[in-house]
């Protein structure tokens, strides 16, 4: 790497350091700190969620599946975006309605406050150890490019300045940041993808020199089969309705109508995005085949590849991708602290200053963590091992209790609620480490225990009182605040536009999940039904958001 | 000289989301300052 782009990483990381310390100014109280005090519009929001859904797992990791397996890798980005354009329509609205700041403050909403600190503690420990795989991906990245191999010095650039802009500008740094950040991704990814393709003779070369499994995006075996497709889209959807650095970003939305608007354009942006990243992924398995690590086929493919300069602003990409990630995760693991566990343990409500400077001070002790945990991560047996394994467990029984049965069924309770997560996240921890179930099994069986046992223990426990319930249950319909602001958002369509819009979204849904199933059966024309009806889903929902 | 246009198109995509995301960001920003300057 020569100096040149050494300075370039340089001049980008100031002046994000600039733009983000520049906020600390627009921060006055918790909300402005947490939630951009509620104003993010549309566009802002959809670069922000993006920023957050695409990090160097992506360029790296996902490239390098892509390299080992094929392009139908593919699936986990296009899924996840399918899930945030669901979420985004018919989960989040409900939520921004009840003007929360985190999901266990959801949870006490409708179930109690055990419940919230049970798993407002649990999530804290969760995004912390996201947090240290995300940085620990960085370190081994930026050294394998760079051949800068001071582990001290990497974690200076990701965590130091990421910690620092969070500190000062809370969510408004974050926002403008990531705006930033992604178009930086953009570019380095828009630099890399003609000149990978160029080096292996284009399209038609990729056709030639691959064999057919590769670029077949629905597959009937091999690790990334269609199974694969509909457990990662079931994952994506509880992902984008109950993660908290994702969530928090979306609260931050200045209506429920921006939310859902916000959410469906961040769902369609990132799809021809992957693209960008997979592809070249692709491309390194013709030029550099027998690599014994696929990890490392796209920071070889750079080196090699990017003259100097070029390289520098690349990086500046691949940089981005990784603070945006780490400076919305440390914002979350701070919130969740302030909000769900310091305030409840005190005894007097805290004042507005109080809670601010917790937050802040939440947000760099949580970065200390980060740090030591991304030493931890690669005992672990590796960065995406480690984060498949904790989501698999931790994840999906919050999604049963708190989307499935917290918002469609009034007979859940408390204490069902409680009992059903811990079942579900020690089944999953029981077949994970003792029945050594792979990434799919452990998530299923952890959902299905959860599944089972909440409804069980809520027809022996006494129903909460129906005023409770009926808070949540209002937010289901539009609130005074879109009333007076005009911005009117119904989750169920009440127009002929508005149903016809479903009708699409619902019809890109069915295709969508045809195309698979026909995988199974390894159907040549699966993929292309496939993609269709994700196309035909993501129409859907854009004609629903601004059409209505 | 052969023109792939499966690869330029998916750049293309990847352009014009580029442009929209400098352009109205920036116009969303200067309006957000505007109502933060005309608030205090």
């Amino acid at each position: 790497m020569a100096t040149i782009d050494i300075v370039i990483v340089l001049v980008f990381l100031g002046i994000t350091f600039y733009i983000g310390s520049f906020f600390y100014r627009w921060v006055g109280d918790p909300d402005d700190f947490m939630v951009a005090g509620r104003k993010l519009t549309p566009f802002i929001l959809a670069a922000v969620i993006a920023a957050t859904n695409v990090n160097l797992y992506s360029f790296i990791g996902q490239a390098g599946v892509a390299y080992k397996h094929g392009i139908a890798i593919l699936w986990q980005t296009w899924t996840g975006n399918m899930a945030i354009v669901f979420s985004g329509l018919f989960i989040i609205p409900i939520m921004r309605r009840l003007r929360i700041r985190t999901i266990p403050e959801f949870l006490e909403q409708r179930y109690d406050k055990r419940v919230r600190t049970l798993v407002g503690v649990l999530w804290i420990f969760r995004l912390a150890f996201w947090l240290g795989v995300v940085l620990y991906t960085a370190v081994v990245a930026a050294q394998a490019i760079t051949g800068i191999e001071s582990f001290a010095f990497w974690i200076f650039v990701f965590a130091f300045v990421a910690i620092v802009y969070t500190v000062l500008g809370g969510m408004w740094a974050i926002a403008f940041t990531d705006v930033i950040q992604f178009v930086f991704m953009l570019i380095g990814a828009l630099i890399v993808l003609p000149m990978a393709m160029a080096a292996v003779g284009w399209m038609p070369g990729l056709i030639e020199k691959l064999p057919e499994h590769a670029l077949t995006l629905v597959r009937e075996e091999g690790t990334y089969n269609w199974k694969f497709i509909l457990a990662i889209f079931l994952l994506g959807i509880q992902w984008a309705s109950v993660d908290q650095g994702l969530l928090q970003r979306a609260f931050g939305a200045e209506s429920t109508r921006t939310v859902a608007k916000g959410m469906v354009l961040a769902g369609i942006i990132t799809t021809p995005f992957a693209l960008l990243w997979n592809l070249p992924g692709l491309a390194a398995s013709v030029l550099y085949p027998g690599l014994e690590n696929a990890d490392q086929a796209i920071p070889i493919l750079l080196a090699d590849m990017l003259p100097n300069v070029v390289l520098g602003l690349v990086l500046c990409g691949l940089i981005s991708s990784q603070l945006s990630t780490i400076s919305g995760n440390l914002n979350g693991v701070a919130t969740l602290f302030t909000n769900d566990i310091y305030e409840s343990l005190r005894k007097r409500k805290a004042t507005s200053k109080e809670v601010l400077l917790i937050a802040r001070v939440m947000t760099g002790i949580v970065g200390v963590f980060m740090i030591g945990f991304a030493f931890l991560v690669p005992k672990l047996g590796g960065a995406v091992e480690a984060y498949l394994t904790v989501i698999g467990i931790m994840d999906m029984p919050l999604f049963i209790v708190a989307i499935v049965y917290g918002l469609l069924w009034k007979r859940a309770t408390s204490t069902a609620a409680l009992v059903g997560y811990l079942a579900g996240a020690a089944a999953g921890i029981f077949g994970k480490f003792f029945l050594e179930f792979d990434f799919n099994s452990t998530t299923f069986l952890g959902a299905a225990v959860a599944l089972i046992v909440t409804p069980l223990v809520s027809f022996i426990s006494r129903p909460e009182s129906e005023e409770k319930v009926a808070v949540v249950w209002r937010a289901r319909q539009i609130s005074d605040e879109e009333i007076e602001s005009g911005q009117i958002y119904h989750i169920i369509p009440k127009t002929p536009r508005g149903r016809l819009s479903m009708l699409v979204f619902l019809s890109g849904l069915v295709l969508f999940l045809l195309g698979v199933f026909l995988g199974s059966g390894g159907y040549a024309i699966a993929s292309w039904i496939a993609v269709i009806g994700m196309l035909v889903y993501f129409i859907g929902g854009l004609l629903r958001v601004y059409l209505e | 000289m052969y023109f792939d246009w499966i690869t330029w198109g998916i750049w293309s995509m990847g352009f014009i989301i580029l442009v929209m995301w400098i352009i109205v960001p920036i116009k969303e920003f200067l309006k957000l300052k505007r109502e933060r300057a005309a608030e205090s």
